[in-house]
């Protein structure tokens, strides 16, 4: 027989608990949820760019058969603050203009879909065609969709009490970059752009939310962080806390960031259903989704490097400008993400001397909100690729200038301030370009030259965050980073976990009954898993930035910890031995005296006693087996290293490129199941790849969006995307209780460089450069006649 | 099985009595005319597994199901459009007590993660297994283009469908006809 302790749960790749619901269809996302005497939301949002609302006609929606209300946006206003309170604005230093904002617009629009006015009908049906009857009289403004236009002194205004369209301005710089440009033996100054895509999850956002006077508001709402949410809600709503409960679906259809945000539909539907005191449903189509949410990335880089004739970088000097739309959502307003990106700019490069200068502008689009790789990846492409084209002028193999300047000791802070805690870079790089096979891709790249075939291999890095410490997320988001988690063992001695984030798809209920099950040695089938609702979970920040399994899964390890002394106190005086609270071993459900092995108890026996039997307990001792811990790494900062290797093979003619292969080495410290971090860096490549190849949220001049459907906005289908190789090379962090780390949210970034190097490679045309993203056939063709064009 | 009637009656008001098969259960139903396919499926008759992940343009395939033995869309269809079919959904795919292969397959080779699209793409999968024994990588990537997952990247997916053709290579007819009825 197979006990616990041989066989650890943790680092085995066990198949999910949450799939058979869902495999039977029994998962219970938001739009399976509904209340009885239910109405439904459908909100009419602007259809201009940049415009004053003269009037708003809703009389003949009220009159629709089947409208229960129509509202508009001053009534909302009155009821509650100006949304972006002090607890969701970031405190980053720097210059911020902080723009004033209700859920629904009142005399001015600066986007297209921007809500406005609010129909409440008895089917969604209705509530869709009551919103066709509302007229809207608009006087159109002057619309900004180039960050760059925006910032010119003689730009119009979007906000009229702004000085001028500058969100946030603030810089990054450590050491002397004016030295190291002097002392460079070459400068490679450069232009990128990664344009404006994301996440889009397959389920839309969506809540249900409902009111009574003693109990208060109750608002089921996929987000990834309920309690910031509640928070944001009491604050706004000026209502007292307890009257206020957030529940997330115990199942939501993917994230990725996009639900992390203080979205105003959320406040509306909780006004509603005060209002109205009837319960209210709100499924976004994915047209207002497509229109609204996780629109990211969109920065500029002007981006010089200081370099030695080695290929040593020496110096870093960026103007970083993102187009934050219209910069109205909180937590983030639509400049932390670019801040992170520039914090995170030197990615796993040992830089001592850099200058970031970060102008975040408001324009007339939507405020960015987070997408996976939060931030980061423009900067993760401009700056790899950089290093690739570094390479190139200095006629170095790329590989020596990535090992020249990859991060070699830990823990490592760097010149923007980010701490590097563990891990091996050089060996994972290493690992790369051994899987690559890198010396006989050359070889087989010549051959194939001689033939007219194009192939070409490319690489590049990421170091993505491990959870965010409260160092960082404290001045970052007014909030903790610390990670929170509840161990309470039950009257039949079964565990239940309660953990403050709530996941979207992490598989939290499988990964964490892993870690508990090793850590009080049980099955992971005695152990069952609560989130999401706000009244009954610990306080946390939510599942966002890789912090499931380095921060809050390591506070259920600590709460694990603080719970086996007492167990083995009440075991020993069961048992009638002498124990000093340590001398036990925890295997197969039973606590085992270790002088004496066939001294031992079930652990249901001690969680009788504990709860149902208080007499059986050592005298004076208190009942209950339950404990809450808050995690919080012992270093400012932790960070998990993926590198991404690629072949391809290009058609000069079109400007088309197939991938041949595409490999990624990755490090998240102890799996604590392998094969579900394999499916994260699986997701993350391919959205990386949709986000650098196929994505793109486009405007017109008007800044109409021009990709409001997922025909428009074309996410990868399996045909798309080639097999991704995933290959382990794990270092654990000393600064878990684990070694663990988190994985999946950086993922995409280092895709565009790997991409862009691959196929600059196969060309071989020299002056042949990526400079923006999406790289398309037609991108490709163009670069290729540009660089043929005699100088 | 034996072929369903439709229910041939209109009444007024823009409603109209619809009968389906659904998952082996007959419904018959009075509906809006202009009630989409899914909707009757999630609101009417309550299976929720069937889910809505694109503004009904078709493109996502979270609604796809198994009408008449083909896997559709039913956001691209009325409700009263499907009068008289004979309708699988996920709930009619297998039990936990006895998962069909291909639920099998994406549990075993975590072919899923937020499960949203998993409902639709194991539709789609049902549809290619029913009719091809071995298939490859790449029909199987075809296969399944009417269908988009943002968590999985494909990589799982694919090794599920592989696991749960395995599975069904090895059967026997009877065993094949039985869990590939509809």
């Amino acid at each position: 027989m197979t006990s616990v302790t041989e066989s650890k749960w943790v680092g085995r790749s066990i198949r999910r608990r949450e799939d058979p619901r869902l495999l039977v269809g029994a998962g219970k996302y938001i739009a399976d949820y509904s209340i009885p005497g239910m109405a439904y939301l459908h909100v009419v949002r602007s259809t201009h760019g940049h415009a004053r609302i003269l009037n708003i006609d809703i009389s003949k929606a009220e009159d629709y058969p089947g409208v229960v209300a129509v509202i508009t946006g001053q009534e909302v206003a009155d009821a509650m603050k100006p949304m972006l309170v002090s607890s969701i604005i970031p405190n980053l230093g720097g210059e911020l203009q902080i723009p004033t904002v209700y859920p629904l617009a009142i005399d001015k629009v600066q986007w297209v879909g921007d809500p406005i006015v609010a129909i409440i009908a008895e089917s969604k049906y209705i509530a869709e065609d009551a919103a066709q009857l509302v007229e809207i009289e608009y006087e159109k403004l002057p619309v900004l969709t180039d960050p760059e236009e925006a910032m010119k002194p003689d730009a119009p205004k979007i906000y009229d009490n702004w000085k001028d369209n500058m969100l946030w301005k603030g810089q990054l710089a450590s050491g002397d970059v004016d030295k190291a440009f002097k002392e460079a033996d070459y400068v490679l100054s450069e232009r990128f752009y990664g344009h404006r895509t994301g996440a889009a999850p397959m389920e839309t956002r969506g809540a249900v939310a409902s009111y009574d006077e003693f109990t208060g508001l109750t608002i089921h709402v996929n987000t990834q962080r309920p309690h910031i949410l509640r928070m944001a809600i009491s604050q706004i709503m000026s209502m007292p806390y307890d009257k206020v409960r957030v529940i997330a679906p115990k199942d939501v259809g993917g994230a990725f960031g996009t639900k992390a945000p203080i979205y105003r539909e959320e406040l509306l539907i909780s006004y509603i259903a005060m209002k109205l005191r009837r319960p209210v449903k709100w499924v976004e189509n994915r047209m207002e989704s497509l229109m609204t949410i996780g629109q990211e990335r969109d920065q500029i880089h002007y981006l010089e490097l200081a370099v030695t004739k080695e290929g040593k970088i020496i110096g870093l000097r960026d103007r970083l400008i993102a187009d934050s739309g219209d910069g109205r959502i909180g937590v983030y307003l639509g400049f932390v993400m670019p801040w992170l990106g520039a914090a995170y700019l030197s990615n796993a490069y040992d830089i001592p001397n850099v200058q970031i200068d970060v102008s975040c502008v408001v324009t007339n689009k939507p405020s960015l909100t987070p997408s996976r790789a939060f931030g980061e990846f423009p900067g993760r492409f401009a700056m790899d690729y950089a290093m690739h084209l570094v390479a190139r002028e200095l006629k170095l193999d790329p590989r020596d200038v990535f090992e020249k300047n990859i991060i070699k000791q830990f823990p490592h802070v760097t010149a923007t301030g980010i701490t590097h805690d563990s891990g091996d870079y050089e060996g994972a790089f290493r690992t790369l370009i051994e899987a690559l096979d890198y010396d006989r891709v050359r070889q087989e790249q010549a051959e194939a030259r001689k033939n007219g075939r194009l192939i070409g291999v490319g690489f590049a890095m990421g170091a993505e965050m491990s959870g965010l410490g409260s160092q960082i997320f404290v001045p970052m988001e007014n909030q903790p980073g610390y990670g929170a988690a509840t161990v309470k063992i039950d009257t039949h001695g079964m565990i239940q976990v309660f953990e403050g984030d709530s996941p979207q798809g992490q598989g939290h209920e499988t990964t964490l009954s892993q870690v508990v099950a090793d850590e009080l040695g049980v099955t992971m089938d005695d152990i069952y898993i609560s989130y999401g609702d706000t009244f009954v979970t610990p306080f946390a920040s939510g599942t966002l930035g890789n912090r499931g399994a380095s921060y809050t899964f390591s506070a259920a390890v600590l709460a694990c910890r603080k719970l086996r002394p007492k167990i083995q106190q009440i075991a020993a005086h069961l048992l009638g031995v002498e124990s000093d609270g340590n001398d036990f071993t925890f295997a197969n459900k039973e606590i085992v005296w270790k002088k004496d092995p066939s001294k031992k108890i079930a652990l249901r026996d001690i969680a009788d006693a504990a709860i149902l039997g208080p007499t059986k307990l050592p005298r004076g001792m208190e009942a209950g087996l339950e404990a809450t811990a808050y995690f919080e790494a012992d270093i400012a900062g932790m960070l998990s290293i993926g590198v991404h290797g690629a072949v391809v093979e290009v058609n000069p003619d079109t400007g088309d490129f197939k991938i041949l292969r595409y490999v990624v080495v990755d490090d998240c410290g102890v799996p604590i199941n392998p094969m579900i971090v394999r499916g994260q860096v699986h997701g993350g490549v391919v959205m990386g790849m949709g986000n650098a190849r196929f994505e793109k949220y486009a405007f017109d001049e008007a800044g109409q969006p021009l990709s409001t459907t997922l025909m428009e906005y074309h996410m990868p289908s399996a045909a798309d995307v080639p097999d991704i190789e995933v290959i382990e090379y794990n270092v654990p962090t000393p600064y878990t209780p684990l070694g663990s780390k988190g994985k999946g949210e950086g993922i995409p970034g280092p895709v565009p460089a790997t991409l862009a190097s691959a196929i600059t490679d196969a060309l071989n045309i020299p002056g042949f450069k990526i400079l923006n993203l999406p790289i398309t056939p037609e991108s490709i063709w163009r670069s290729i006649n540009e660089a043929k064009v005699p100088t | 099985m034996q072929p369903i009637q439709e229910a041939q009656q209109t009444v007024g008001n823009g409603m109209k009595t619809i009968q389906v098969r659904v998952n082996g259960k007959i419904a018959k139903k009075e509906v809006p005319i202009r009630m989409l396919l899914v909707d009757f499926i999630r609101e009417e008759l309550a299976l929720t597994g069937t889910h809505v992940g694109c503004s009904v343009e078709g493109r996502c395939g979270a609604c796809t199901i198994v009408l008449n033995g083909d896997a559709v869309k039913s956001c691209l269809m009325l409700a009263v459009q499907a009068d008289g079919a004979d309708i699988m959904t996920v709930e009619g795919l297998g039990t936990t007590d006895k998962l069909h292969p291909i639920q099998q397959g994406f549990w075993e080779k975590h072919g899923l993660q937020c499960g949203f699209c998993t409902p639709g793409m194991m539709m789609s999968v049902y549809n290619l297994l029913k009719t091809t024994r071995h298939p490859s990588i790449d029909e199987i990537r075809d296969a399944l283009v009417g269908n988009l997952c943002r968590c999985t990247g494909y990589e799982h997916i694919i090794q599920a469908v592989q696991y749960a053709a395995d599975q069904v290579a090895a059967m026997s007819k009877e065993e094949r006809d039985e869990i590939f009825s509809y």
